[in-house]
């Protein structure tokens, strides 16, 4: 599903951020991309979702090669990724039902079924008391799963999470842990963090960045730099 | 229809700078466009009517008068020339002024002067024609409206250009005003739009709501412009009437078709709203796609 072949990621001024970056995640596998700040998770994050090109390399998401600077595919590649931002990204002006419904509104589909799938995905993640509530009348948690919610709902078969409970609790930290887990049988889950407590629990895939090279790449390992 | 009018209530004063500075173009295009068309419809008029008009003394017999009508096609410098006796005179006079029995009553066909119109072949002969005309025995005054169409082109000409480069004007400071607004609007959604473009929308999707905004304030200026200028017509139509009474049309020629400006059409007048409103839209949209289109491009570093 998602194919990295060589990827180096060079900027302007000469940072490496990705240096010969090579792995394969198949469809419904649930991955932790870990290092040090500035190894490149992020940067493996923006090429998924198309924000960035590679300097050289191939990078392959859905059979869409997104290795030349214009990709006509983009948008519609989009459409089947959900991301969950650092800093949640939720719209202050709209409330926690139109935050989620904002995908399902790109994606065209019907007024009923966005009302169904907004309110399923609401249950999903603990919130289907709260629809109607305004962002500055929840709690950083409350954001954050608003934001996870967004990104699984509709037809989005890749989720990635960049630092989803960077600023979270233990307890929060861990509800939000579980989402992912009910989804992962039939989503592909890439979350970058540096949470080691959340990472050896969970026993999946542990991708090892440092310095923006690939330095481990472990079936069902735990947090090591 | 519900997320435009409650786009429109978030951001009143935007979209009020957006239908003043459309109201104000349409009205004056408005103006510009009515006030041309009428202007085209009197040159074309009094281009109609006979060049020069020789009326005759009243003593001038018939014979004599038809003699000068032959001299005058024999020329070769004469399109055409209309022969109007005094029954003539008076029964087009009484057509004229058929709603007027007091006039009727005062005029009788003796003291109305018998007359010959003649249309040129070319408005070069004219001078001549007026000055063979001049020495004609028994003539009473000779007409003669050169001028008169000179001054009626010029003014048209000089109007046209004006209003050409007025509209231009009009069209610039307004498609402008229009992108500034829109990028300001674009400017406090930019964290949405960029949220947007990261969730897969297209750049028509995100534009959508800013367009159909763009179009809904440009079709609902231009129904009020137009709204406003019936009512000044209204007003004023019958002090137009009177002032062009004996005009029975005034048109202006479109090549296969004749545009009739006088006396009001519904063809006209719906003409006019369609033309106006579709302008509207089409300058509000036009500054909004282009207002929007830098921000939409997706930057891939």
């Amino acid at each position: 599903m998602i194919q990295f072949e060589g990827v180096t990621k060079s900027y302007p001024l000469g940072t490496v951020a990705l240096d010969n970056v090579s792995f394969n995640i198949e469809r419904n596998e649930f991955v932790f991309l870990v290092g040090t700040s500035g190894a490149g998770k992020t940067s493996i994050l923006n090429l998924i979702l198309g924000d960035l090109y590679p300097s050289s390399g191939t990078v392959i998401v859905n059979d869409v090669d997104l290795s030349p600077r214009k990709c006509r595919k983009i948008e519609e590649l989009r459409r089947y990724i959900g991301v969950v931002f650092q800093d949640f990204k939720i719209l202050q002006d709209k409330d926690v039902f139109e935050n989620i419904a904002l995908g399902l509104h790109i994606q065209q589909l019907p007024i009923r079924k966005i009302k169904e799938q907004v309110r399923e995905v609401l249950k999903l993640v603990g919130l289907e008391e709260k629809e109607r509530y305004f962002p500055i009348q929840l709690s950083a948690g409350e954001l954050q799963r608003v934001a996870i919610a967004r990104a699984m709902c509709g037809d989005r078969q890749i989720i990635l999470a960049d630092e989803p409970t960077g600023n979270l609790d233990p307890k929060t930290t861990w509800d939000i842990m579980k989402i992912f887990k009910k989804v992962e049988d039939h989503k592909t889950i890439i979350v970058a963090t540096h949470n080691t407590d959340v990472v050896n629990s969970m026993k999946k895939r542990v991708i090892v960045l440092k310095q923006g090279r690939l330095i481990k790449d472990m079936k069902k390992g735990g947090y090591e730099l | 229809m519900k997320q435009l009018l409650v786009s429109i209530r978030r951001t009143p004063y935007q979209s009020l700078a957006v239908f003043s500075s459309l109201f104000l173009t349409l009205f004056l295009s408005l103006l510009l466009v009515f006030c041309l068309n009428f202007l085209y419809g009197l040159l074309g008029y009094v281009e109609s009517r006979p060049q020069v008009t020789i009326y005759f003394q009243n003593e001038t017999s018939e014979p004599s008068i038809l003699k000068v009508k032959n001299e005058l096609e024999k020329s070769g410098k004469v399109e055409s020339v209309k022969y109007m006796s005094k029954n003539d005179a008076y029964a087009l006079y009484k057509q004229l002024n058929k709603d007027n029995p007091l006039l009727l009553e005062m005029v009788t066909a003796d003291i109305l002067p018998a007359s010959l119109e003649i249309f040129a072949k070319k408005p070069s002969y004219l001078p001549e024609i007026a000055s063979y005309l001049n020495n004609v025995t028994g003539k009473d005054e000779v007409n003669f409206q050169k001028n008169v169409v000179d001054k009626l082109l010029s003014l048209t000409s000089v109007v046209r250009t004006m209003s050409l480069a007025f509209f231009l004007f009009l069209m610039g400071s307004t498609i402008i005003i229009l992108m500034t607004i829109t990028h300001f609007k674009v400017a406090l959604k930019k964290e949405e739009i960029e949220l947007l473009r990261l969730m897969g929308a297209t750049a028509g999707y995100v534009r959508k709501p800013f367009m159909n905004q763009a179009v809904f304030l440009g079709f609902v200026a231009s129904t009020v412009v137009y709204g406003i200028f019936a009512g000044i017509l209204f007003l004023i139509y019958p002090s137009m009437q009177g002032y062009l009474r004996g005009i029975q049309s005034l048109f202006v020629d479109l090549g296969p078709y004749k545009l009739v400006v006088w006396p009001l059409s519904i063809v006209y007048a719906g003409g006019l709203y369609i033309l106006l409103t579709l302008f509207g839209m089409g300058i509000a949209g036009f500054a909004t796609y282009f207002a929007t289109r830098k921000y939409l491009t997706i930057q891939r570093n």
